[in-house]
């Protein structure tokens, strides 16, 4: 009378709760997943070859636009891979706004994750909240660069221009009201008993899978490995600046929670010391006109709020173009891990996972 | 006890319904009110909303004291654009002796708002302005000219002017 078979089905490109066009394969035994495939691909636009066919200069207006929700932390990396590749060395006032504006893209990507999490897991309260105090770093994004999503903050060699007047009383203000509104996020949701059934024990993602699989960023610290790339290999202005790297052991969803809510905290610490300490001179290096490497092969990693975000590049002699381009994206190999924390669990649950991963499908796809 | 008591009363659910009753009651006892400073959301179409004076918006040609056409034709803002949105045409002009650009073609669609044209520019002949109600209801009306093409570099994007109902 009942067949017993398993039933295939596909969640998205087109669904709300992917964070933008990924389709996910699922095929299900009742309501537990056996068997899990994401399928990426459909906001290809090929990144790393047209910035094989155009300036260094001008490849960085391309890496605004793989992880939108954090273009700066984008910026500083490819800015870095580059003074890598000519010797450039940044002022140290360079140095510290790249910080202090990485640490405010932290907290902006932070922020919609959340917002975006707790969405699609049904706390709607905490979106409202959240996109209200990314709306004043996204202000300050505007006041320093002139663009709020798709920024083109940084300039190899240092930054365009300094930061404009008024800007450190906008950050100041904002940090004043940070934590308290940081408090309200967490009463509305960590003590929440929706939330904790929602979270808890879900998307497990234990600490040998996570580097087997090489995955980094939050998802790694809320399995208790202590990897930071800001304290690993420090770059920017991080060396000189006082903050801990928040870890969890639990590895499941609510564990991710509580380490990007902690992130925050580090974040606002950091931009306070950045602030505070912010050295005076030139912001920008006296680099040639026309960027001509020798043959050379550089990889620089930086920490974005996503997780590790590399950039590789090769450097032909004669030409104003890199001959190879690649990018690690974080985004991009977190999603491996999906099928490990899915299968087993519940299809509600699937939404959870996707979520904690905190992708952005531009990165993806590239 | 003290668990099987927590597990009875909501007392967590009581807590988030206090901060968005709070919220609520802020918002509530202060609508309509003017400069409320915690009102975030702004009435756009009616309410003009401010941009930072860095804002980058649409492509400028600026002029100069006698009303010409401070571009020198130099090609520096054509060879840095990254989407090659810039396309001009070397001219002269009477009574002038840098080059005069016969056309200076700019196609919107297709830009990307990065301002590497306004720096690269080394006569300041060219700023990205404030606009950016920069929809239009024709695909034509994106080519952006000196003057001839449908809609003039100079004068403000049509949208500023329907954005608003006219009732």
């Amino acid at each position: 009378m009942f067949k017993n078979e398993e039933m295939e089905i596909n969640l998205g490109p087109q669904h709300p709760s992917t964070h933008g066009v990924l389709r996910v394969k699922l095929r299900l035994d009742g309501e537990t997943i056996t068997h899990c495939k994401p399928v990426i691909g459909y906001l290809h636009r090929g990144v790393e070859k047209i910035c094989e066919n155009q300036t260094f200069f001008q490849g960085q207006v391309w890496t605004d636009r793989m992880d939108y929700c954090s273009a700066v932390a984008n910026n500083l990396g490819w800015a870095e891979a580059n003074e890598k590749l000519f010797g450039i060395t940044v002022p140290r006032r360079a140095q510290y706004i790249r910080t202090l504006l990485n640490e405010f893209n932290r907290l902006a990507s932070h922020l919609i994750w959340l917002a975006t999490h707790a969405l699609d897991i049904g706390a709607m309260t905490v979106f409202l909240y959240a996109f209200r105090e990314r709306e004043d770093i996204l202000d300050m994004n505007e006041a320093f660069c002139g663009s709020r999503l798709t920024t083109t903050a940084f300039r190899i060699g240092g930054l365009r221009e300094d930061l404009p007047p008024g800007f450190e009383k906008m950050a100041r203000k904002f940090l004043a009201k940070f934590p308290t509104c940081l408090e309200e996020y967490e009463n509305l949701l960590s003590e929440n008993r929706i939330w904790k059934k929602r979270t808890v024990g879900v998307a497990m993602l234990s600490a040998e899978d996570a580097i087997a699989l090489g995955v980094t960023g939050p998802v790694l610290r809320a399995a208790g490995v202590p990897y930071d790339i800001r304290k690993a290999f420090p770059y920017a202005a991080y060396a000189e600046m006082d903050f801990e790297v928040p870890t969890q052991t639990a590895a499941d969803t609510y564990a991710r929670y509580l380490v990007r809510m902690a992130e925050m905290r580090q974040s606002a610490r950091i931009i306070q010391q950045c602030l505070d300490g912010m050295p005076e001179g030139p912001v920008m290096a006296k680099i040639p006109k026309i960027l001509k490497p020798e043959v050379n092969e550089v990889y620089h990693a930086t920490e974005a709020p996503k997780g590790e975000i590399g950039y590789y590049l090769v450097g032909e002699k004669g030409s104003t173009n890199p001959y190879r381009f690649h990018v690690r994206a974080p985004g991009f190999i977190n999603l491996q891990s999906l099928p490990k924390m899915a299968e087993g669990g519940l299809i509600a649950d699937i939404v959870a996972a996707i979520g904690t991963l905190d992708i952005v499908l531009g990165e993806i796809d590239r | 006890m003290n668990k099987f008591l927590r597990t009875l009363i909501p007392f967590d659910i009581a807590k988030g319904m206090a901060i968005t009753g709070k919220h609520f009651c802020k918002v509530f006892f202060t609508a309509n009110r003017r400069k409320v400073p915690f009102h975030i959301v702004s009435e756009y179409p009616e309410v003009v909303a401010k941009v930072q004076p860095r804002y980058r918006g649409r492509l400028t040609l600026l002029k100069d004291e006698q009303g010409e056409i401070k571009c020198v034709c130099c090609l520096a803002c054509e060879k840095i654009c990254p989407t090659q949105v810039i396309t001009i045409e070397k001219g002269k002009k009477e009574g002038r002796k840098m080059p005069y650009p016969v056309r200076y073609d700019f196609e919107m669609e297709r830009c990307i708002f990065c301002e590497f044209c306004v720096e690269s520019c080394g006569f300041d002949s060219i700023i990205l302005n404030h606009q950016f109600e920069l929809a239009t209801y024709n695909r034509e009306d994106f080519s952006l000219g000196m003057e001839g093409l449908s809609q003039n570099m100079f004068e403000p994007s049509p949208v500023g002017k329907f954005s608003v109902a006219d009732d």
